[in-house]
């Protein structure tokens, strides 16, 4: 059974574009033009990951109603958020409000393809017992590749896809600095560096809620991010 | 060079309008002028009733001066030491009049006698028949009014007093009354009388002191002339009630004069404190490049200073409105862009992943790249507005400046190959409290502008030095200077002195904005120069250290 994907979208182009592409790789996929009529669909049959713009058409903030009554239809589904808003603001609004990822519209096709692809594996695998090979462990953090969580003295840090591939990639080798260009590249995403500052200290922050002692992300200014190991 | 202008206040002005009223109390003397007029008419018409009154009790009735027909002889020898005038008598005490010729006379005439006038009979000859009354009447003492405020009426005694004698002739009792005798000098109203007609005359005393008024009426025995009732009063009663008039009037407008000029004077001071207060709202709402720095409070008076507020306010408002539209437009240009570029990429993607000829190949990658130039500017474009944004909530740390500008070089060196950049730094740590992040921003749009105007092959110079309690950031390029056209405005947002031949990247004029930013959150300034020898520039940046 092919996995159904729902694109809530007020741009008629960009709608039927993104339904080509996901179409292709063998998605089955609904597409909504309103928060009206999506969520009617969505009463009778929950699809198995939501993508959804913030603004739709004259409901400025349309994606953020419907991103909440989705989640309270269903906690454990995938919800994507695709926008061309870019400010910090929304960005940390729309998670807030239990989305799993924020992109922005210039995402590429490949890069979207594969972040639905991660978070259906995510969802897959959650409840799997973790593949050894592909955990990485760095002290008190525990990364599994395969199902995108991060663990921190065996406590869940809920990270987005951005955030885990950005800890994965500096916590693979600890002690190298990573410029923001290959944080970017390994998170699948195209921003620009200030948007990569403001991610690494969400992340910080995540993770300092869960240990206050937190310091294993440096930064280095001028050239980027290095993981340094964790002194108890 | 301009003339100078004489500069007055508007407190000033309203007190120079205000000597208009100045005028009042001279309209107050020349009304005061012509009720004294009125009054001597009234004196004189009244000086000849009396005498009228007096002529006709004695009108025919020539046995009253038969009596004296008989010592006619007697008197012409008199008559010459008579018209010899008295020495001065004193005031206090007039000596006793002599004696009258005729009782009778003199007993009628003394019932009509009046205490401030002088009545006089005489017969054709002048001689005096009989005298009544006399010119020195009680004088008339002013009895303060004790309702007055203790301060006025020290200001009526020691100030108003001394001053209006200065202006008003002041009545007196201090003259010399001619001495009465048995003969009068001959005068013009008598002679008027004698001619049988009734005549009204003034004519000083012999020592100047006082007026006289004098009217005489003739005596009538059958149509004969027989003798003269003369009636003589000083003018003292109408000066003095002149006099009172006047000061009473001049007292009242000074007082109107000066509670006006007071009154008005605060009433200029309140304006012209409000026209300040208004000024400084509207100096301080401009900074001194030209931006509204923050709005005026709109005065809620409906006058004309509340609406000129008002104004200022809303115009103050629409300016700032208009840089913050101008300001945000990159912001919002590229979020409206942002959707018909995703619409073209993601139609490039998906006609990458369907069948092709080879060459349309080529086209769709030729596409992608002008798309991700596109992508690349509308990124860059909302990046100062993302700052902004991010400004409000970014944590102050205590950092070393001087590890931070060192490890950035180090990325300058690596990210720049072709380029050689010095670092002149002090020794030891700087450490000032900010956001390190930013600062690594600025020095990125500082290196980054040094090396797309820098010579190829001339050094960069990253410069830290402390002037004072003041931590000075320089980034020093050779390369052409800086355009005088806009000092202050290299500084704003969209503004590039750029010429754009020749270059690839875009350029937004947003850098330099980003820097003025990140140094007036660290509560410094930015501000660019050519440098000495005039072939470079420097851009420096001054952070406050705590």
């Amino acid at each position: 059974m092919s996995r159904r994907i729902a694109i809530v979208e007020d741009e008629p182009a960009i709608r039927a574009n993104y339904a080509d592409a996901l179409k292709k790789q063998g998605y089955e996929v609904a597409t909504y033009a309103d928060r009206a009529t999506a969520l009617a669909a969505f009463r009778t049959r929950l699809p198995d990951l939501a993508l959804i713009d913030i603004g739709l058409a004259d409901d400025i903030d349309g994606g953020f109603a419907l991103c909440r009554e989705l989640r309270a239809l269903s906690a454990s589904l995938p919800i994507i958020f695709l926008s061309a808003r870019d400010s910090d603001f929304d960005i940390v609004a729309g998670l807030r409000l239990g989305a799993d990822d924020y992109l922005t519209k210039d995402v590429s096709l490949p890069h979207l393809t594969a972040r639905i692809a991660a978070l259906f594996r995510r969802s897959d695998l959650l409840s799997a017992p973790p593949a050894v090979e592909d955990t990485i462990e760095r002290g008190p953090l525990r990364l599994d590749a395969k199902r995108l969580t991060a663990h921190w003295s065996g406590k869940r840090v809920d990270l987005t896809l951005t955030e885990f591939w950005m800890v994965h990639t500096l916590a693979k080798y600890p002690g190298h600095v990573k410029d923001r260009d290959s944080l970017m590249r390994d998170a699948n995403i195209v921003v620009d560096d200030s948007t990569i500052t403001s991610h690494i200290k969400r992340i910080r922050r995540k993770f300092l809620a869960q240990d206050p002692a937190f310091d294993c992300i440096a930064t280095v200014y001028g050239m980027g991010y290095r993981w340094n190991p964790h002194e108890p | 060079m301009k003339p100078r202008r004489v500069a007055l206040g508007i407190r000033a002005q309203l007190l120079l309008v205000l000597t208009v009223f100045l005028a009042i109390p001279w309209l107050g003397y020349e009304y005061v002028r012509e009720l004294e007029r009125f009054l001597r008419d009234a004196q004189e018409r009244t000086l000849a009733g009396t005498a009228q009154a007096v002529a006709t009790a004695l009108h025919d009735r020539p046995r009253l001066f038969e009596v004296k027909a008989a010592h006619d002889e007697a008197l012409t020898t008199e008559r010459r030491g008579d018209t010899v005038r008295a020495p001065p008598v004193p005031a206090v005490a007039p000596p006793p009049p002599a004696a009258p010729r005729s009782p009778e006379i003199e007993q009628i005439i003394q019932g009509l006698s009046r205490t401030t006038a002088r009545i006089w009979v005489v017969d054709r000859d002048l001689n005096v028949l009989a005298r009544a009354g006399t010119l020195k009447g009680v004088p008339a003492t002013d009895t303060p009014d004790t309702a007055l405020p203790r301060l006025w009426q020290w200001l009526e005694r020691e100030i108003l007093h001394p001053l209006y004698s200065l202006v008003l002739t002041q009545p007196t009792n201090e003259f010399t009354e001619e001495q009465a005798g048995r003969v009068l000098i001959p005068a013009r109203e008598i002679d008027g009388a004698l001619a049988g007609i009734l005549t009204i005359e003034r004519r000083p005393t012999p020592d100047g002191r006082a007026i006289i008024v004098s009217a005489a009426h003739p005596i009538w025995v059958g149509d004969q002339v027989r003798g003269v009732v003369i009636v003589e009063q000083t003018t003292n009663t109408v000066l003095a009630q002149r006099n009172r008039a006047f000061e009473r009037l001049f007292s009242i407008v000074l007082a109107a004069l000066l509670i006006g000029s007071l009154a008005l004077t605060l009433y200029a001071s309140r304006l012209v404190a409000r026209i300040r207060r208004l000024r400084d709202e509207a100096e301080a709402a401009i900074d001194e490049h030209g931006r509204a720095r923050g709005a005026v409070a709109a005065s809620t008076a409906g006058d004309e200073i509340g609406d000129l507020s008002r104004s200022f306010s809303s115009a103050l408002s629409r300016l700032a409105q208009y840089a913050s539209y101008q300001q945000n437009m990159a912001s919002r240009l590229s979020h409206e862009l942002r959707t018909p570029v995703a619409v073209v990429k993601s139609s490039l993607e998906n006609l990458q992943l369907s069948p092709l000829p080879g060459d349309a190949r080529v086209y769709i990658e030729r596409a992608q790249q002008g798309l991700d130039r596109l992508a690349h500017i509308l990124t860059r474009m909302t990046e100062a507005t993302r700052l902004e944004q991010s400004l409000g909530d970014a944590e102050r740390e205590r950092f070393d400046l001087a590890a931070v500008v060192a490890g950035c070089v180090e990325g300058y060196r690596l990210a720049y190959p072709g380029r050689t950049i010095r670092l002149e730094a002090p020794d030891g740590g700087i450490w000032i409290d900010g956001a390190p992040d930013l600062i690594a921003q600025m020095l990125d749009k500082l290196v980054a502008n040094a090396h797309e105007f820098g010579l190829p092959g001339t050094p960069i110079v990253v410069r830290l030095r402390r002037v004072d309690t003041v931590i000075v950031v320089e980034v020093e390029n050779d390369g052409p200077l800086l355009p005088d056209a806009m000092p202050g405005r290299l500084f704003d947002s969209m503004v590039s002195v750029r010429s754009d031949a020749g270059s690839s990247a875009p350029h937004l004029g947003l850098g330099l904005y980003i820097v003025r930013l990140i140094a007036e959150f660290h509560g410094g300034s930015a501000s660019a120069r050519n440098r000495a020898d005039g072939r470079g520039v420097v851009v420096s940046v001054s952070l406050a250290t705590p």
